[in-house]
C-alpha cells in the first residue's frame, strides 16, 4: 500500500503537468494574439495626431469604473453592472416573449400547410426589417421608451425563432409521423412525445440566434431612447467626449454578449434529448 | 377459411412534376386468410412497400380498395401495426418508454397495471430485459429491430405489417430474428404481409409468396404457395424436398423480370446476317434426353452450318416457364412439349391466346409412367393392379405428377389412367412437377408417381425409388413428343430464319438417331449445361436396354428415344388433331369446331416440307391412317366430335369456333 501510494502523487503529478501543457496549448494563442492586438493599438494611438486613447490611457481614465461596478449616485450615473442589469431586464422580457410567441407561432406554421403558406410571406418580408426601423412604430405605439425597447427585443428576436421551429417541425422524421398515425395518437400525446423532442434541437439553434440579435438590438435602442442600461451609457459616454468610457462599456458588451451565448447552450444541453443532438 | 383482408383492384398512380403520371401499381388482387404469413417479393422500385404501405393506411390507392375483415381501410391504425424499415423508435424514449407509448395508446382500457405487465412480457419475449432502459441510441440494429416488433406485438394488432425487417443486419442477427418472429407468429396466430428481397427468408417464413412484377405499373407477377409444414426449423425446411424447387422458381421469377428490365433498356435487336433476318436466337430447353437435337445442332455447328451464327441454348426450369419464355418474346423458339403450340393458340385454361406454331417435330416416344416402390411392395404390377390398390385405400387418393396440362405425359397419363378406369380427376390427383424435380419429390413421398421423359425414370428406378408400369411405346407406339415451338408472328417475320433453324434441327435429328453417334450424343447430353445427370441415367433407352426395375429384364428397344427414323419429323395434322381431342376431353382447351383450319395454322407442314427437299430428305409425313391405341380404342381423324362423344370417362366438352383471324394481331 506504502508503495503505492508513493506512487500515485508522482504519477498525478505528472498529470497535472501534461494537463497544464495541453491547457497552455490552447491558451497560449488567444493570448498571444490579445498581446498583439494591444500593441498594435498602443501604437497607433501613440501616434502624433492620434483621436484615440491608448490602452495604458483608457485602463487608468476608466479605473474607477472597472474597480467598482455597483456604484449607484441615483440617476443614470450608475456602475457597469446596474448599466447591464437593466438593459439585461428588458433583454430577459423582450426575448421571453419572443421565444413564447415565436415557438407557438413555429409550431403552428410547422404543422399546417395552410397557415405556413398564410403567414410565411409576411414574415419573410417583416423579418428583414433593421430592427431599429421598428423604433419610431413602437415608440409611436406604445408611448414610452422602455416598452419600446422591449418590443424591439422582442421583434429582432423572433424571427429566428419562428423559422427555425417551423423548419424543425416539417423536419420531423417521416417514420416518427408514421408511427404517430399508425398508433393514433392524440394531439396531446404527439405534441409531447414526437413533436416538441424532435423539434428540440431546431428551437435551440433559433433561441441562440435570437438571443445573440436581442443584445445587439437592445445596445442600438437604449442609445436613442436614454434611461439607465449599457446602450445609453455608451452614447452619454460619447456627448461627454468620455472615449475611454465607451471602450470599456463596448469590451462589457461583448462579454455580456459571449455569456448569454453560453447560458443558451446549457440549456440546450440540458434540455434536448441525448439522440437528438446535432453534430 | 373466409378471407381476412382483400386487397380488391388496388391502382396507385403518383402524379409526377412534369403533369405525367407515373402508374406504381396496377390491378393488384390478393385475398389473405386470417392466420396466414404473405411475402412480398420482387425488385427494388416495384412498389411491394407502396403495397404495403397502402394496406397499413398510409397511402391511399388512385382505384380500388383494401378491406380488412369486411371494413375499408381508410386510414392506419393499430389493428394494422406497421414494422418499419428503419425500425422508427423514437430516439428520446427507452425501449421500455417505446413500448409503453403504444400500449398505453392502443389499449387505453385495460388498467395501467395490465398494462405495464404488457410491457414487460414483450420486453421478456424479445430478450431485452437488460436493455429496457436503454435508448435506441446505444442500441444494436439487431435489438432495435427486436424492440420494433416487441412493440407491434404488444399492441395484439389483427394484421401486422413489415417493411424489409432484416434488411439492414447481419446474416447472423437475421437468422435468430427470423426464428423468432416464425416463433412468436406461430404463438399468436397474427396474419403477416412482409415486405423482403431475401428469397430464403421469404421460403422460411411464408405460407405463400406473391411475387411482383416490375415497375412501372407492377401487378402480381406468380404466387407460389409453400408447403412446409408448421412449426419449421430453418434446416427441416432447407432439407424440404421442394425447398429448391421452390425456391428456383421464385429466383427464376426474379431473374426473369431483370431480364425483362434489361430488355426494356436495351431492345435485343436482330442481327441480320448471311441472308437470315436474325442470326441471334435464343432457345430455349428442358434438361432431358430429348432435347438431344438442339445440344447436338449446336455442339456439332448444324446451326452455323445454316447461317444461325449466334444461338444461345437456354436451360429453363419447367415447361410454363418455356411456355412464357416464347410468349413474351424472350426466347425466340423452344423444345416444346408436343400440345403446347396447340393449347398456347387455343388459349389454355382460360388464358388469352399466343398464336404459336410447329414445323418439326424433334421427337417420338421417351417417356414412361414410374409408380412408387410403395405401390410395388403392394403388388401393383399392372394398371388392372393399380385401380385395385386405388379401391382399397379409399382415404387416401394417390398423388401423380406430370410435367405440364398439355404435354403427352398428361395426355397419355390420363388416357392410361382413363382407359384402366381410373378417373385422373377423381380417383387420383394430378399435379405438375418440372421433370428435374420428380425424383426429389418422389422420394420425399409428395408422390406415388409421376409421367416423365428420361432420364428422371431410370434414375427413380436406379435409385431404387420406382419402377416403371408403362412406357409410351406400351400405350402409344410412335406417339410426337417434342416439337419445335415459335410464335406465329416470329416465323412471318423471321420466315429464313425460321426455315434455317428447323434445317439445322432436322438435321441434328438425323444424326442423333444414327446408333453410332449415340455414345457421343450421350456425352453432350451430360454436360453440366445441358441435363448434366450422372450417364447412368440417361443411358437405358438411350443406348442400353431399357430397365423397368420391376425384376423384369431389361429390354432393348430401338424406337425408345426416337429422333428421325419413322418419318418422325413431319408436324403430322392427325396426331395434333388427337391432342386437340384429348385436351378437350380434359377441359384444358375447347375442342374447335374449325379443327382443320387450327391444325393448318399451328402444324406447318409447308415449312417442314420445304426444310426437307432444301437438304434432300423426305419430306412427306407418316400416312393419313387412324391411331391405334393400346386400349383397342381406334381415333378416326375423320371425325373427332363423335370420337369425343364416344369417350367413357371426360370432363364437359366445349366445342366451338376459335376464330384465328382475331388473334393474329395478337402477337
Amino acid at each position: 500500500m506504502t508503495a503505492r501510494l508513493d506512487v500515485r502523487p508522482k504519477r498525478n503529478h505528472r498529470d497535472l503537468v501534461s494537463m497544464l501543457e495541453k491547457q497552455a496549448k490552447v491558451l497560449y494563442p488567444p493570448a498571444i494574439a490579445l498581446l498583439i492586438f494591444l500593441v498594435i493599438w498602443q501604437v497607433l494611438t501613440s501616434l502624433p495626431g492620434a483621436t484615440l486613447p491608448t490602452p495604458i490611457q483608457t485602463v487608468e481614465e476608466t479605473w474607477e469604473l472597472i474597480i467598482n461596478p455597483f456604484f449607484d449616485n441615483g440617476g443614470n450615473d450608475k456602475g457597469l453592472f446596474w448599466q447591464v442589469f437593466n438593459s439585461l431586464q428588458r433583454v430577459a422580457l423582450g426575448y421571453t416573449l419572443a421565444a413564447i410567441v415565436g415557438i407557438g407561432l413555429g409550431i403552428l406554421i410547422g404543422t399546417s400547410t395552410f397557415m405556413f403558406r398564410a403567414l410565411d410571406p409576411i414574415f419573410q418580408v417583416l423579418r428583414t426589417v433593421p430592427p431599429l426601423a421598428w423604433l419610431p412604430i413602437s415608440l409611436a405605439a406604445f408611448q414610452q421608451a422602455n416598452p419600446s425597447a422591449i418590443f424591439v427585443i422582442f421583434i429582432t428576436a423572433i424571427w429566428p425563432i419562428i423559422i427555425n421551429t417551423a423548419e424543425g417541425v416539417r423536419q420531423i422524421p417521416q417514420d416518427y409521423n408514421n408511427v404517430a398515425r399508425v398508433l393514433r395518437l392524440s394531439r396531446t400525446e404527439y405534441f409531447f412525445k414526437i413533436l416538441m423532442p424532435a423539434t428540440v434541437p431546431y428551437i435551440f439553434t433559433g433561441l441562440k440566434i435570437g438571443i445573440g440579435l436581442s443584445w445587439l438590438a437592445i445596445v442600438a435602442a437604449e442609445m436613442l431612447i436614454g434611461g439607465v442600461g449599457i446602450g445609453f451609457f455608451i452614447w452619454d459616454a460619447w456627448n461627454s467626449s468620455r472615449i475611454s468610457d465607451i471602450i470599456i462599456a463596448i469590451i462589457y458588451v461583448g462579454l455580456v454578449g459571449l455569456l448569454l451565448d453560453w447560458l443558451i447552450s446549457q440549456i440546450a444541453k440540458l434540455v434536448v434529448p441525448e439522440e437528438q443532438k446535432q453534430g | 377459411m373466409s378471407v381476412f383482408v382483400e386487397v380488391d383492384h388496388v391502382d396507385r398512380i403518383f402524379p409526377m412534376p412534369n403533369g405525367n403520371s407515373y402508374v406504381a401499381l396496377r390491378n393488384i388482387e390478393l385475398k389473405i386468410r386470417k392466420g396466414e404469413f404473405i411475402t412480398l417479393i420482387g425488385h427494388s422500385g416495384c412498389g411491394k412497400s407502396t403495397l404495403l404501405n397502402i394496406v397499413a393506411g398510409l397511402d391511399q390507392p388512385t382505384h380500388g380498395g383494401v378491406i380488412l375483415e369486411g371494413r375499408q381501410v381508410k386510414e392506419p391504425g393499430p389493428d394494422r401495426m406497421v414494422v418499419f424499415q428503419n425500425y422508427s423508435l423514437l430516439p428520446w424514449l427507452s425501449v421500455r418508454e417505446n413500448i409503453s407509448l403504444a400500449v398505453n395508446r392502443v389499449m387505453n382500457k385495460l388498467p395501467q397495471g395490465e398494462r405495464r405487465s404488457i410491457v414487460e412480457h414483450h420486453i421478456d419475449m424479445v430478450g431485452l430485459r437488460h436493455a429496457a432502459d436503454k435508448r435506441p441510441g446505444q442500441l444494436s440494429g439487431g435489438m432495435k429491430q427486436r424492440v420494433a416488433i416487441a412493440r407491434a406485438l404488444a399492441i395484439r394488432p389483427k394484421l401486422l405489417l413489415l417493411d424489409e425487417p432484416f434488411g439492414a443486419l447481419d446474416a447472423l442477427t437475421r437468422g435468430g430474428l427470423q426464428e423468432q418472429l416464425m416463433k412468436i407468429c406461430e404463438e399468436s396466430h397474427v396474419t403477416c404481409i412482409m415486405v423482403t428481397h431475401d428469397v430464403d427468408e421469404a421460403l422460411l417464413l411464408s405460407n405463400r409468396i406473391v411475387m411482383l412484377t416490375n415497375g412501372p405499373e407492377a401487378h402480381i407477377g406468380q404466387i407460389v404457395d409453400v408447403p412446409f409444414p408448421r412449426p419449421r426449423s430453418r434446416m427441416e425446411v432447407v432439407n424440404h424436398p421442394n425447398y429448391y424447387s421452390l425456391r428456383g422458381e421464385i429466383v427464376y421469377f426474379l431473374n426473369q423480370q431483370k431480364r425483362a428490365k434489361q430488355l426494356r433498356a436495351q431492345h435485343a435487336t436482330a442481327i441480320a446476317r448471311n441472308g437470315l433476318e436474325k442470326v441471334n436466337l435464343e432457345l430455349g430447353f428442358i434438361p432431358l434426353t430429348d432435347c438431344a437435337p438442339l445440344v447436338v445442332a449446336k455442339e456439332k455447328g448444324f446451326f452455323q452450318k445454316h447461317g444461325l451464327e449466334e444461338v444461345t441454348l437456354s436451360r429453363e426450369p419447367s415447361w410454363k416457364a418455356i411456355a412464357e419464355g416464347v410468349a413474351t418474346k424472350r426466347l425466340d423458339a423452344a423444345a416444346m412439349v408436343a400440345g403446347m403450340p396447340l393449347s398456347l393458340t387455343l388459349g389454355m385454361n382460360g388464358k388469352p391466346p399466343t398464336p404459336v406454331i410447329t414445323a418439326l417435330t424433334l421427337s417420338r416416344n421417351g417417356n414412361a409412367i414410374t409408380l412408387s416402390k410403395k405401390l410395388f411392395d403392394q403388388g401393383v404390377r399392372t394398371l388392372a393392379d393399380f385401380k385395385a390398390a386405388i379401391a382399397q385405400t379409399p382415404d387416401k387418393v394417390p398423388t401423380l405428377a406430370m410435367v405440364h396440362p398439355s404435354s403427352m405425359h398428361n395426355l397419355m397419363l390420363r388416357y392410361w389412367l382413363a382407359a384402366g378406369g381410373i378417373d385422373p380427376d377423381r380417383d387420383v390427383n394430378l399435379t405438375v412437377i418440372p421433370p428435374p424435380q420428380m425424383v426429389s419429390n418422389l422420394k420425399a413421398g409428395n408422390i406415388d408417381g409421376y409421367c416423365a421423359g428420361e432420364p428422371w425414370n431410370s434414375r427413380a428406378v436406379h435409385e431404387g425409388l420406382g419402377f416403371v408400369i408403362a412406357t409410351d411405346l406400351d400405350i402409344w407406339q410412335g406417339h410426337c413428343e417434342k416439337v419445335l415451338g415459335v410464335r406465329e408472328d416470329w416465323a412471318n417475320q423471321y420466315p429464313q430464319t425460321h426455315l434455317a433453324l428447323v434445317k439445322a434441327l432436322l438435321e441434328a435429328c438425323e444424326y442423333c438417331d444414327d446408333r453410332r453417334n449415340r455414345h457421343e450424343v450421350l456425352d453432350l447430353l451430360c454436360q453440366p449445361e445441358y441435363v448434366g445427370s450422372e450417364a447412368i441415367y440417361t443411358r437405358p433407352g438411350f443406348i442400353d436396354p431399357y430397365d423397368r426395375g420391376d425384376g423384369t429384364a431389361p429390354q432393348m428397344d430401338l424406337h425408345y428415344n426416337q429422333f428421325y427414323v419413322n418419318k418422325t419429323n413431319c408436324p403430322d395434322h392427325v396426331e395434333g388433331l388427337w391432342i386437340m381431342t384429348q385436351m378437350a376431353r380434359w377441359g384444358i382447351t375447347p375442342f374447335p369446331r374449325n379443327w382443320i383450319e387450327v391444325l393448318d395454322r399451328v402444324r406447318r407442314i409447308d415449312v417442314f416440307g420445304e426444310a426437307a427437299r432444301d437438304l434432300g430428305l423426305l419430306d412427306i409425313g407418316r400416312d393419313r391412317h387412324p391411331i391405334y391405341l393400346f386400349d383397342g380404342t381406334i381415333f378416326n381423324p375423320d371425325d373427332p366430335i363423335h370420337y369425343l362423344n364416344d369417350l367413357p370417362i371426360k370432363r364437359e366438352v366445349r366445342i366451338e369456333e376459335v376464330s384465328l383471324d382475331t388473334l393474329v394481331g395478337v402477337g
